[in-house]
């Protein structure tokens, strides 16, 4: 076991379980915050788009709304439904929460602040961000409710389908990371650290080097986090509410505490990975205290970005969405790391790999807005035309004719 | 293996893999027995960390708890009788000889296995040393599992298609249903 490394602010030498304990805490509180805060300017945000101002009652600028949304939801009752599957129902909020929680290792705030440094920071991510699935899945089926079934069918579908173009385009950079370790002259081992991965892009960020798997890597995000226009699985028109239909107060507050967790973690992820996370853009070796600023910068604008499709954007139908997952974002990340390895084999410059994926994003929002077009363009003309049957969801019924 | 602290891990992952392991067993549930072998997953994994093998065990997350487990989950929601118990079927009696001979086969091979612990420090980089084996020593079977998993696939894709009139069959059963529903309801 080797000596474990104190963090900066703590400054004295504790012992291993301390130094965990006041990790946790600080990991627990950050959870809580941001989820408060998030929800806070989620709805300020939104209002902004639709042009109403938002929450203004409580506090100034209506800044305590989410305290006051959080202390109702714990004092609410906690209502099970009587044909639900108790333990199944019970457990799956913490089958949802806990493994966001653990996804809080690797992450580097900074150079130094990050809760353990993990070798395979980024495999490890993805392994455990997939477990959520399983709450998710658990609360759908407990709650012994169709439209709570068919949300958490959507959102098993749709996360696994989002997954696999996000984990290529990942690799993408990886192979870049791991092509540069090995012209230094050592072994590649290390390039799937989360914290290499930002150390490579003090002189370019990832971003201009691989603007489609950036683009791709959002687009799986707002999926794998049920955000519009990918929010099939929690759609209030469509299937009430989703997978969390049942639940009420506490259980409920810790599905909503989860998500809006993961929203963090992929956004500082996708930050790290391609806009160099506490790295200053263009070759800057800047201080502690910078860098955490420039983490929470870069985070804060991807997340403005997140919310701002939230505002504009209709949402998909779920056949539509499958589709663009496994006849478009797959191939084209497919295309691109293929592209990546030929290039780095054969000796290219890396900024060759920027043209080839920059080359591929045009081309893909070439596609897409010409299918666009010529869809609206066809619907004019044959209006009694049946629209295509949602392929996924067949019409048996997922639960077994109740 | 020294160190209270590796002998509480390691029992507690042990209890947490056979409990669950048996919960599979017990549980005349198909979700309940799906939650129980994730949690047996799991802990298999944390066995795997705490021999030192971090590739192996985020590996194990990744593939049998995030992928194969969850696709099981979502097979088992998209069949009908899912819900009903899994209580009788006609292959006990078969079921319970193969039991027998994984049995006996294990309870050989611990008794034959010498248990005591290696003297070499774990290995370093194992993503690396896999890799390295998975390409130079072991491609051909590696190459192999490649061709069945695309004969899987294919296959899967052969069952699961329908012919093409059976599809124009449904699908005009289908609008019918929609024009009744439509009419009904709105």
């Amino acid at each position: 076991m080797p000596e474990i490394v104190l963090s900066e602010f703590a400054g004295l030498s504790l012992p291993d379980w301390i130094d965990a304990l006041i990790r946790i805490v600080f990991i627990v509180a950050l959870m809580t915050v941001n989820a408060l805060a998030l929800i806070y300017l989620e709805r300020k945000i939104l209002a902004r788009f639709q042009q109403r101002v938002g929450p203004t009652r409580t506090g100034p600028f209506g800044m305590l709304q989410s305290a006051a949304d959080a202390l109702k939801l714990l004092t609410k009752e906690d209502v099970r439904p009587t044909s639900a599957d108790r333990w199944v129902f019970e457990l799956a909020p913490y089958f949802a929460f806990v493994p966001v929680f653990l996804v809080f290792i690797p992450i580097p705030w900074t150079e130094t602040w990050i809760v353990r440094d993990l070798e395979l920071g980024f495999l490890y991510v993805f392994g455990v961000l997939g477990l959520n699935l399983v709450g998710v899945v658990m609360a759908g089926w407990g709650s012994d409710n169709k439209y709570a079934l068919l949300g958490a069918v959507r959102a098993a579908a749709q996360a696994i389908s989002y997954e696999l173009p996000m984990l290529l385009v990942s690799v993408g950079v990886i192979l870049i990371v791991a092509a540069r370790l090995t012209v230094d002259g050592g072994s590649a081992f290390g390039a799937v650290n989360l914290n290499v991965i930002a150390l490579e892009q003090t002189t370019t960020p990832f971003i201009l080097l691989q603007p489609l798997g950036f683009a791709i890597f959002m687009i799986g995000a707002l999926a794998e986090l049920h955000r519009p226009p990918f929010d099939m699985p929690i759609a209030e028109s469509e299937v009430v509410g989703g997978y969390f239909v049942e639940y009420s107060g506490i259980r409920w507050s810790f599905f909503f505490l989860a998500e809006y967790t993961a929203l963090l973690l992929l956004v500082v992820i996708g930050s790290t990975v391609f806009l160099g996370g506490w790295n200053f853009p263009f070759g800057e070796d800047v201080g502690l205290g910078l860098q955490v600023l420039l983490t929470i910068a870069k985070t804060s604008a991807v997340i403005f970005i997140l919310f701002w499709s939230r505002a504009v954007l209709p949402r998909l139908r779920i056949d539509q969405l499958m589709a663009f997952s496994w006849k478009v974002l797959l191939p084209f990340s497919i295309v691109q790391v293929l592209a990546n390895a030929i290039i780095l084999a054969y000796g290219g410059g890396e900024w060759i790999i920027g043209i080839t994926s920059l080359a591929l994003l045009l081309l893909l929002i070439g596609l897409v807005y010409g299918r666009a077009r010529t869809l609206s363009r066809g619907a004019g003309r044959s209006l009694n035309k049946q629209p295509a049957r949602p392929r996924l969801i067949t019409a048996h019924d997922p639960a077994g004719g109740d | 293996m020294d160190g209270v602290g590796h002998h509480l891990a390691f029992w507690s992952l042990a209890v947490i893999t056979v409990g669950a392991a048996l919960g599979i067993l017990v549980s005349r549930n198909l979700i309940h027995a799906m939650v129980m072998l994730i949690l047996s997953f799991i802990g298999v994994a944390g066995l795997y960390l705490l021999l030192s093998a971090e590739f192996i065990a985020v590996v194990q997350i990744l593939v049998y708890v995030g992928a194969i487990s969850v696709l099981m989950l979502f097979a088992i929601l998209l069949t009908p009788r899912a819900a009903r118990d899994n209580a009788e079927t006609a292959m006990r009696y078969p079921g319970l000889i193969l039991m027998g001979l994984v049995i006996a086969a294990t309870v050989f091979v611990a008794l034959e296995t010498d248990w005591g612990a290696v003297r070499e420090e774990p290995v370093a980089e194992s993503a690396r040393i896999i890799g390295q084996s998975l390409i130079n020593e072991f491609v051909l079977p590696f190459e192999i599992a490649a061709v069945l998993l695309t004969a899987a696939l294919v296959g899967a894709v052969a069952l699961a298609r329908r012919d093409d009139e059976d599809i124009d069959a449904h699908e005009q059963s289908l609008t019918l249903e929609g024009r009744e529903d439509s009419g009904g309801s709105s």
